[in-house]
């Protein structure tokens, strides 16, 4: 799926990517391909995103949201 | 005619001044650049959260709307003025306050009732309200030359909290704003309550209207609001709707005075780019001016000795 993850200060993240795994308000949640369409409030804690080369990238956040798009297109934006 | 020593003296000094100022306005010219960079790098979370904030709202009912967006009746104002820290800015700072005060005697406003606060940016805002109206409720200076988001959180924290607790009812900025490097205006928005149309106008005013930033929009294709509304995408909101706008909103809010800031930021640095242009300009002719004087005088002084020469060669005979 498409993910972009914004700062106020830069770009983290912009590409491809496999899985996507989160601390939300609610839990631990992972996104995978064609995910439902969400909005959620992120929880203090790591983003950890799988790209295509399966390769892990780690984000620090704390605070945040993100949205999955019903056209396969997540979007985060951390502080 | 002034002696040949004062001259000199003079020719120098006016050189350094020259120097100086040619100095400060290159500087300035990076910063001003460097402030608008930082500006644009905001853009891709602008329109994101933007767009969240709209998605969230659709789901949320007129009712239920959290205490951020809904306007009250306006009993207590808070305004906030954002000026530099330093001088030698042209009139960058004197037609904010220019600004504030036509501002505050249109609206005859009264300085000393309880009914307006005064919040001020930059040291020179301070020092302002205070001449103005005896008491600056809040001052929030050095914030550097392109402000940090950690300096802005505390100014952002202490408006929405004053807000939320009915301290004021709205929150009124004056500030100057960035057309372009030879274009700034000074306006006055309204931060809070929170207008998710204004948030937009400003998401788009980031991209100054000329200059070397206005074609990126257009070489990128950059299109943020472009695929978005797909209308009836059902989504799922955690923790609930109303919660999850309440928790966007003072982020929004952040967004919102971290960019008015920055823009100032970059205004500031292009006034006094313009400023120190027209002083090192200014020392140049002065400079000019007192060359040709300091020659004429040597002239003068060589052809006095001259005379005095002939004159006591011809007595002597």
């Amino acid at each position: 799926m498409k993910l972009g993850v914004y700062s106020l200060k830069k770009i983290w993240y912009q590409g491809e990517a496999q899985a996507i795994t989160c601390q939300t308000l609610a839990g631990e949640i992972t996104i995978l391909d064609h995910h439902r369409p969400l909005i959620s409030v992120l929880a203090p804690g790591m983003i950890t995103i799988v790209d295509r080369q399966k390769k892990e990238h780690f984000i620090p956040i704390k605070s945040g949201f993100v949205e999955v798009q019903q056209n396969n297109e997540s979007r985060f934006i951390i502080d | 005619m002034e002696s040949l020593q004062n001259i000199k003296r003079r020719i120098k000094s006016v050189k350094n001044i020259e120097q100086i100022t040619k100095a400060m306005e290159l500087v300035s010219a990076t910063k001003m650049r460097r402030s608008q960079e930082v500006a644009l790098a905001t853009r891709p979370y602008v329109f994101t959260a933007l767009e969240m904030l709209r998605n969230i709202s659709q789901s949320v009912g007129e009712g239920e709307l959290p205490a951020l967006l809904v306007h009250r009746a306006v009993q207590r104002t808070a305004y906030v003025v954002v000026a530099s820290d330093k001088g030698l800015s042209g009139s960058f700072n004197a037609s904010v306050f220019r600004a504030f005060d036509a501002f505050l005697a249109s609206r005859q406003v009264d300085v000393s009732s309880e009914s307006s606060i005064f919040v001020a940016v930059g040291e020179k805002a301070r020092l302002h309200l205070k001449k103005r109206t005896q008491r600056v409720d809040r001052s929030f200076i050095h914030f550097g030359d392109y402000t940090n988001l950690e300096e802005i959180i505390p100014l952002s924290e202490y408006l929405v909290s004053g807000y939320l607790e009915g301290k004021w009812d709205k929150v009124v900025v004056f500030y100057m704003s960035f057309r372009s490097a030879l274009r700034q205006e000074v306006l006055l928005r309204e931060i809070l309550p929170v207008d998710p149309e204004a948030l937009e106008r400003i998401a788009k005013e980031i991209i100054p209207e000329s200059g070397r930033f206005a074609e990126i929009l257009k070489e990128q294709g950059v299109s943020f609001f472009a695929g978005a509304p797909q209308k009836d995408a059902e989504y799922i909101i955690e923790p609930s709707p109303v919660r999850a706008l309440e928790l966007l909103l003072p982020h929004l809010v952040v967004t919102e005075i971290y960019h008015i800031v920055l823009e100032a930021n970059a205004s500031e640095h292009s006034a006094r780019r313009v400023a120190m242009k027209s002083a090192s300009d200014n020392a140049s002719d002065i400079g000019g001016r007192l060359t040709l004087e300091y020659n004429k005088s040597r002239q003068a002084a060589i052809t006095r000795e001259l005379t005095e020469i002939t004159a006591g060669a011809e007595s002597i005979q």
